[in-house]
């Protein structure tokens, strides 16, 4: 084995998580869609195994990567697929896997402004396999740890989840704690990112529900480090953060 | 796994001893230089070579092989690679990412600066191939392959041959879409169904697809194999083969796994996640001869057909098959051997297709069995055979005539 951060690794990980659930463990599954580079990889990797891999490759297809997680007292599976980037691969191949998701983690690359001009295009994308507002959708802007070579700001990315009712995230799948809210990065970012997908799902979830959002959060643990314009729709979002 | 095993060819070649080994390989390294000095060069035994046990062994002798099995003239090549163009090179960038994401594809102990020539190579060699065949478009995994022949050939007879290739072998994979790509992938249910219902039908309740195999597919294993030997030696066999083979092997693989997959829960992400890591210590060579039995067992032209229907169905048309553009467009792709042999057993398909109807008007798990086995009764006896002729070369002789019939030729267009 050539690298350390070998797909093997992720097998580990999973090989000991699927000997724990009991049998009806709740599966909520996410895909994570965007440009190629932006660090889908990365990023599922980071929330998965826990630290940033070393070295990637391109992905092909789709890789699928999972973690169990308890939301109050309920382990819940979180179902990660990776899905590549290029263009080629949306349309005819990645389609099989839009199939039965609970949610939508669109990625861009803050220090790419090519990454940031294509999301409307794979909103297009998801809205084409019925992945409508319906579906709990975030925005991931990513790589906020490159200081300098920011190309997308906080102030456009918000305007542009503001007007797909989007909550926005910035984060880094290398260093959780730098960007611009510098001295907070104690905790997992990218963790908590996707728990609070997985909580707007548990929220959301019409079997265990009529009850309004935000009631089943509370006592949440995970902290998130915020943009500068919260915009009222991620405040409702992540409320009981 | 066990039960495998003992289905699939039982190759006498893996109880060898070392001493019978050594001495095999060296009258096989005699055999493939006295192929090499004949004239002309006796290229049907450089294929046989090239499929049978070990391969072509080093990489000095696929240096004076590959480019033949390709009908590559060396004599001819420039001595300098043309210089390329990267401003404004529409692939640039992704090529760049994905080859400086290709660190595992070199030897662990190469230095740094060494990879990083070969990296910027790696790059040229793909962006010259890519702008001297405006028809063809670049997919990621691509540079997977071109990696491998680079680090056994080099950068100027890498070029050539990759250039042949990427206008034989792997141009389906390089449409503007992937479509012609999907269409190859929908070989492999078909295959896997032939050889053992179970297994085929434990994946269809799963709605696994097939997209698990993709990266092996259009990277020949080169994304998903780490042992780099282990790479070249199913490059050898390939080059060798119908351009369709890989589908064969991934249809074995699976096969080979078995026990695995059908222990796995029945749902897409377990099966996807079992299939798409692949053990890194499977019997290559036993994995190689019984993918060339299932070739000549079940041929594509068999095969054709039902593939074809799997996509009609996936894209939920009625047109008739044939009137599908795209199809029309992988038909071509294989007409050489495809359609021809499809005519002269218009029985096969007519037997297949009253099978179907049973299964379905029978609806029961037993009625499936039941018209299954006559299939796995042929296998097995057919089987029994091929599985010493491969060793002894006559399966493999099979498949030599039919890649010769394929053998890209230096006046023959088969895209035009
Ligand atoms: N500095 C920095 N680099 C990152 C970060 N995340 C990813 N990268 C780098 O960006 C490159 C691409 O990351 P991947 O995760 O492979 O990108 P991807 O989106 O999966 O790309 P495709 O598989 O091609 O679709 C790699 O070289 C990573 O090391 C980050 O947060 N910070
Ligand atoms: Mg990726």
């Amino acid at each position: 084995m050539a690298s350390v951060e070998s797909s093997t690794e992720f097998t580990s990980s999973l090989t000991v998580s699927s000997n724990l659930p009991p049998p009806r463990t709740r599966i909520f599954k996410i895909i994570v869609i965007g440009d190629s580079g932006v660090g889908k990889t990365c990023l599922t990797y980071r929330f998965c195994a826990g630290k940033f891999p070393e070295k990637t490759e391109a992905t092909i297809g789709v890789d699928f990567r999972e973690k169990l997680i308890d939301i109050d007292g309920e382990t819940i599976k979180v179902q990660l697929w990776d899905t590549a980037g290029q263009e080629r691969f949306r349309k005819s191949m990645v389609q099989h896997y839009y199939r039965n998701v609970h949610a939508v983690v669109f990625v861009y690359d803050v220090t790419s402004a090519a990454s940031f001009r294509s999301l409307p295009a794979w909103i297009e994308e998801c809205k084409q396999h019925a992945l409508g507002q319906e579906v709990p959708r975030i925005l991931v802007g990513n790589k906020c740890d490159l200081l300098n070579s920011v190309q997308v700001g906080t102030d456009l990315a918000q305007q542009f989840a503001d007007a797909h009712s989007m909550p926005l995230f910035e984060t880094s799948a290398k260093n959780p704690g730098s960007g611009d809210g510098g001295s907070r990065g104690s905790s997992d970012h990218v963790e908590a990112i996707f728990m609070t997908v997985a909580h707007k799902l548990k929220s959301q979830k019409p079997l265990i529900l009529s009850q309004p959002p935000g009631g089943v959060l509370a006592g949440d643990t995970v902290t998130l480090r915020r943009g500068r314009n919260d915009s009222e729709e991620k405040e409702s979002w992540a409320c009981s953060c | 796994m066990k039960k495998s095993r003992s289905v699939g060819a039982s190759s006498p070649l893996n109880g060898i001893g070392r001493q019978d080994g050594d001495s095999r390989r060296k009258r096989k390294v005699a055999e493939i230089s006295q192929a090499l000095n004949v004239t002309p060069v006796d290229v049907a035994v450089l294929r046989r070579m090239a499929i049978s046990e070990g391969g072509l062994l080093t990489d000095e002798i696929r240096c004076k092989v590959w480019p033949w099995l390709l009908n590559v003239p060396t004599d001819t090549l420039p001595e300098e690679p043309e210089a390329v163009e990267r401003e404004n090179n529409k692939d640039y960038n992704q090529v760049l990412l994905d080859v400086q994401r290709s660190l595992r594809r070199f030897p662990p102990g190469m230095p740094d600066e060494q990879r990083e020539g070969l990296q910027e190579e790696l790059i040229d060699i793909i962006l010259r191939v890519l702008g001297r065949n405006t028809q063809l478009h670049y997919y990621q995994g691509y540079h997977d392959i071109v990696v491998t022949f680079l680090l056994v050939l080099g950068e100027r007879l890498a070029t050539a041959l990759v250039e042949k290739l990427s206008t034989h072998h792997l141009r389906d994979f390089m449409d503007p879409t992937m479509d012609n790509t999907k269409h190859i992938l929908n070989y492999l249910m078909p295959i896997i169904e032939r050889v053992n219902p179970e297994v085929h039908d434990f994946m269809q309740q799963a709605e696994v697809g097939t997209i698990f195999a993709l990266s092996w597919l259009i990277t020949w294993f080169g994304h998903v194999l780490s042992d780099f030997r282990h790479v070249v030696r199913l490059y050898d066999f390939f080059l060798a083969c119908h351009p369709l083979m890989p589908i064969y092997f991934a249809a074995v693989i699976v096969l080979y796994r078995e026990d695995e997959v059908l222990d796995c829960e029945c749902d897409m992400a377990s099966v996807h996640h079992l299939l798409s890591q692949i053990p890194q210590d499977l019997p290559y060579e036993t994995l190689i001869s019984r993918a060339g039995d299932l070739f000549v067992q079940f041929p594509p032209s068999e095969l054709a057909r039902e593939a074809a229907q799997q996509y009609s169905q996936h894209s939920s048309s009625l047109t008739l098959i044939n009137c599908h553009p795209s199809l029309r467009t992988a038909a071509s792709t294989f007409k050489d051997f495809d359609l021809a042999s499809e005519q002269q057993r218009p029985d096969s398909v007519l037997r297949r297709r009253r099978r179907e109807k049973q299964a379905l008007d029978g609806a029961s798990a037993g009625a499936v069995v039941a018209t299954a086995q006559p299939t796995a009764a042929r296998r097995l006896v057919r089987l029994a055979v091929m599985g010493l002729t491969v060793a002894l070369g006559a399966a493999a002789l099979t498949l030599v005539n039919t890649a010769l019939e394929w053998a890209p030729k230096l006046d023959l267009q088969l895209f035009p």
